[in-house]
């Protein structure tokens, strides 16, 4: 899994690629705590490129999440496809998280 | 013919026990999607007994089975030695909580469930056998 950072429209975009098994998990989170640290309320997870996500992924988009809903911020996501997309909307994390179509999308929030 | 892989019971086997399902998958022609799932699958059943089914400075056997019957459609057990469990009596996760009442983890027998097009457990001579099939075929 490759994890690309970008500041775009003053928010943190984080572009996950590849699969995200129980020990990539742990890294995307840890990349996550450092822009919290940094001074990030919001982020922007891109999956568009993420092609498998079990529920050792799930568990670390959750406690992201949390942790971002107490600084007062919230946790976006978009592009899911495939299996990605399967796993949100049989776990109905996709109505627990605003998804987004686009990167754009997630930007602007609403 | 079945073909058959015994490993230990933890992390680090989950590459290796992958490895050898798809092999089975490219052998029943599963589409790409169907391949990703059944990978799914198998990580979640085995993180299941290398957590719970085994104490943690113990780990035991873990033995994979799979056969094709036909193009499409692949049928495996995953068999262990642990502690009496069947997943298939577990309590469904509460999906309607919102994200603060919302627990971390408790996802993956949901998944397996909605992937397999058939979910069996059985107990037999100190045997955990969990077996399912997966199909592209409508």
């Amino acid at each position: 899994m490759t994890i690309d950072c970008t500041q775009m429209g003053g928010k943190v975009v984080l572009h996950v690629a590849g699969r995200m098994d129980a020990e990539s998990a742990a890294h995307l989170e840890g990349q996550c705590d450092s822009c919290i640290a940094e001074g990030a309320t919001s982020l922007v997870i891109d999956l568009g490129d993420l092609s498998y996500v079990s529920s050792m992924g799930l568990r670390s988009f959750v406690g992201i999440a949390k942790k971002l809903k107490n600084k007062g911020g919230e946790l976006r996501i978009c592009r899911l496809t495939g299996l990605v997309r399967q796993v949100f909307e049989i776990t109905r994390l996709n109505q627990v998280f605003p998804m987004y179509e686009s990167v754009e999308s997630a930007l602007l929030g609403g | 013919m079945p073909q058959s892989l015994t490993l230990i019971a933890k992390p680090e086997s989950l590459t290796a026990v992958t490895e050898f399902v798809r092999k089975g998958a490219r052998e029943a022609n599963l589409p790409e999607l169907h391949m990703r799932q059944l990978e799914l699958m198998i990580e979640e059943i085995l993180a299941n007994i290398w957590r719970y089914s085994y104490p943690e400075d113990a780990p035991g056997r873990v033995a994979v089975t799979y056969s094709v019957s036909r193009p499409g459609e692949m049928e495996v057990e995953v068999a262990d030695q642990g502690v009496a469990f069947d997943p298939l009596t577990a309590d469904a996760p509460d999906l309607t909580l919102d994200l603060s009442r919302r627990p971390v983890g408790g996802l993956g027998i949901l998944l397996v469930k909605s992937f397999a097009r058939s979910l069996k457990y059985r107990r037999e001579l100190g045997w955990n056998r969990l077996s399912f099939e997966i199909s592209a075929n409508p």
